[in-house]
């Protein structure tokens, strides 16, 4: 017996929209078919809430109090040198940018001709096409619960599908810009599909910024499909950095790694009110090595929870997380870290770290790590440190002349540092201090 | 010069005095000793004079140059001359030593109305200083005193002396720690900061060091009070004989 639920204002929203938009989103009847079956897995679903175990920090049926408007095929009267305020300190970065705003691809602004070893195709014009369908929906298996997905699946509108070629060493990052901009606050659901083929390396930056002047609301839904091949090298960077008031983004990485292969993840949330950071990784091939970090701003009210499993499927496999928040005011940090190791898993090395520095009474901190494992031939730990900025190490600083608030952010950048080094391109860790900087200036 | 008058200092959030009653004056061009047993207050002293806010002050006053320092942030007292150099230096990982250096020169270089250095002629100073200490530049890039040994961390405290160019010194048992050679490199480096316009008081259990940083006057911190004074030879007499006679007076 299944108890109806009443839906909440935003729940009701999302369907309307969803059948005002079906005629224009982009597609092939396949498409159609699965966006459909998306919209009704998510009007039984629901928007999480807390009574979920893996949502029981970020209740989002409570949070999201309305569906803002999709729009898409905007075309919304902007230059290139919009782009490079609307990215910051990105574009120092020599990088070839794809450039989305509001969830619709915009070629005027983006990087002329194409980056050796690799193809980039809108995904608009990839679900025309039935092979491309198939890999742009494939990847989600295992995801039917997942609510947030399937408004994904169901209203997203443009993105990147994005193929390196085996052996291809990529010269430059790519750069998928998705700027938000306009007056009229808007959701927008995007999709990437990022596929690495064997022994090839690329460095891949997505983005999401906003341009002075949009909106102080506005809703982000996006979701990446990473397959990084046989020996192949990722290094895969996401940067939500905003400046909105009432900025919600929610956010779905899905990754499977092949064997062999180097996986590094990086995420910069900041700036953003209400963010939900999900992570799945799953090791399809042996002696592969996952490296995943990030770092989380958050001040006034601001609610950031990453949330990542960790699946160790196959053996000899290497996992690192090293997760670290900023939080001042009443801001609230949240992380949960899964790693499963499954009974063949032998030889797994799994660590996992969570940092948080509060920077006020009221911030608050939650970590959640969860180790499920099954094999007995295994290395596996895992730590969480919650505290504030050290009180010796400041007086040492002012005491060789630094005033407290240059200290301060001395300190707090350190503590930051140690989680971007950790992507090791010089280039992209400039641009995140630079992020990180420019919000610990405000 | 420095005065320090009836100082008595408790720990900030206990009743328990630790300092009761110390009055020092030590003139600018001189080298002043404190020792004393452990537990006397002699790290105290250092801290209260740098300005760390774990300690209270009770009752009396600490004047630098006939102003009262008590009211100055630890920042503005170093813009006012003054340096610790720490028994155990910090570590700070994640920030580079040479951008400390830079920051820490520049931000007292601001408060004192002199024009900030460039960074390339910040790096001709820290090259010059470095080297007269034994300290290679490609240390520094590391994040500060970050896998120092005791010796490199002592001498790092020197070179920032160097180079915010204090003029009241405070040592905190500089000594603690170091082998023959690393003493000997640390006192060099100390040697050559003592000028006319400054002031320094070494802080010291042994007289070893007082070998190499032969002090004007030396002073015997007991029980939170200075018990006795002398020249330097009241630093061998001490060798000899011990603190035991500073802990039987009554306090």
């Amino acid at each position: 017996m299944t108890v109806a639920v009443m839906k909440t204002k935003a729940e009701q929203s999302f369907a309307e929209g969803f059948n005002e938009m079906r005629a224009t989103l982009p597609g092939s009847a396949a498409v159609r078919e699965a966006r459909e079956g998306a919209a009704r897995r998510f009007e039984e679903l629901g928007l999480p809430h807390r009574r979920i175990e893996e949502w029981k920090y970020t209740d989002l049926r409570s949070a999201v109090k309305e569906a803002l408007p999709a729009r898409t095929g905007d075309k919304l009267a902007m230059t290139i040198a919009d782009v490079i305020v609307a990215i910051g300190p990105l574009a120092q970065i020599d990088a070839h940018r794809i450039v989305f705003v509001n969830g619709a691809h915009r070629p005027d602004l983006s990087s002329r001709g194409s980056l050796a070893g690799l193809e980039v195709e809108s995904l608009a014009s990839a679900l025309e096409d039935a092979q491309a369908t198939e890999s742009a929906l494939s990847g989600f298996a295992g995801q039917e619960s997942n609510a947030v997905l399937a408004l994904n699946t169901a209203y997203m509108s443009d993105g990147a599908v994005v193929r390196v070629h085996a052996e291809a060493e990529l010269e430059k990052p790519l750069l998928l810009v998705n700027i938000r901009a306009g007056a009229q606050p808007c959701f927008a659901a995007v999709r990437n599909v990022l596929e690495v083929g064997a022994k090839a390396s690329a460095r891949i930056v997505e983005a999401f910024v906003s341009l002075p002047g949009a909106a102080s609301d506005g809703q982000i839904n996006t979701a990446t499909q990473i397959s990084v091949g046989d020996d192949a090298r990722l290094t895969h960077v996401k940067v939500a950095a905003d400046d909105g008031s009432a900025v919600t983004h929610l956010a779905n990485w899905i990754a499977r790694l092949g064997k062999a292969c180097e996986y590094r993840g990086f995420q910069l949330t900041q700036g953003i009110n209400l963010a939900r950071n999900q992570i799945q990784v799953v090791f399809d091939g042996e002696d592969a090595k996952l490296d995943l970090s990030g770092v989380f701003l958050g001040r006034g009210g601001d609610h950031v929870d990453t949330t990542l499993v960790v699946d160790h499927a196959v053996p000899g496999c290497e996992s690192r997380e090293l997760f670290k928040a900023v939080l001042d005011d009443h801001s609230r940090g949240i992380f949960q870290g899964k790693i499963i190791v499954q009974s063949v898993a032998q030889k797994t090395d799994g660590k996992q770290m969570s940092q948080a520095l509060l920077l006020s009474p009221d911030a608050e901190f939650d970590s959640k790590p969860e180790l499920e494992i099954f094999a007995d031939d295994v290395v596996c730990g895992h730590g969480a440190t919650c505290a504030e900025l050290d009180k010796d190490l400041l007086f040492y600083c002012q005491s060789r002349g630094i005033p407290t608030d240059v200290a301060r952010v001395l300190l707090i950048e350190s503590f930051i540092g140690e989680a971007v080094a950790l992507v090791e391109d010089e280039a992209i860790n400039e641009a995140l201090m630079g992020f990180a900087r420019g919000w610990l200036s405000k | 010069m420095l005065e320090i008058k009836n100082l008595h200092v408790k720990i900030a959030e206990e009743d328990k005095p630790i300092l009761k009653g110390i009055d020092l004056v030590v003139p600018k061009g001189e080298v002043h000793a404190i020792m004393g047993p452990n537990g006397s207050g002699k790290s105290t002293l250092a801290y209260v004079l740098a300005g760390r806010d774990d300690y209270a002050v009770t009752e009396g006053d600490i004047l630098w140059n006939g102003e009262s320092i008590l009211e100055m942030a630890p920042d503005e007292r170093a813009a006012a001359g003054v340096f610790l150099a720490f028994q155990y230096p910090m570590e700070i990982p994640g920030v580079a030593g040479l951008t400390f250096l830079r920051t820490a020169t520049n931000a007292v270089r601001r408060k004192r109305g002199q024009e900030e250095l460039t960074t390339p002629e910040f790096m001709k100073l820290v090259k010059q200083k470095a080297g007269e200490l034994s300290i290679d530049v490609e240390m520094l890039k590391r994040p500060v005193n970050v896998g120092f040994s005791g010796g490199e961390k002592k001498r790092s405290e020197i070179l920032q002396m160097a180079l915010l160019e204090p003029t009241l010194c405070v040592l905190d048992e500089t000594d603690s720690g170091l082998d023959i050679d690393a003493l000997k490199v640390v006192s060099e480096g100390v040697n050559a900061l003592r000028s006319p316009e400054r002031a320094m008081l070494v802080i010291t259990h042994y007289q070893r060091l007082l070998n190499h940083i032969v002090p004007d006057k030396v002073h015997v911190l007991a029980q939170g009070r200075i018990q006795r004074s002398g020249g330097k030879e009241l630093a061998l007499e001490l060798e000899k004989s011990g603190y035991a006679e500073f802990g039987e007076k009554a306090a």
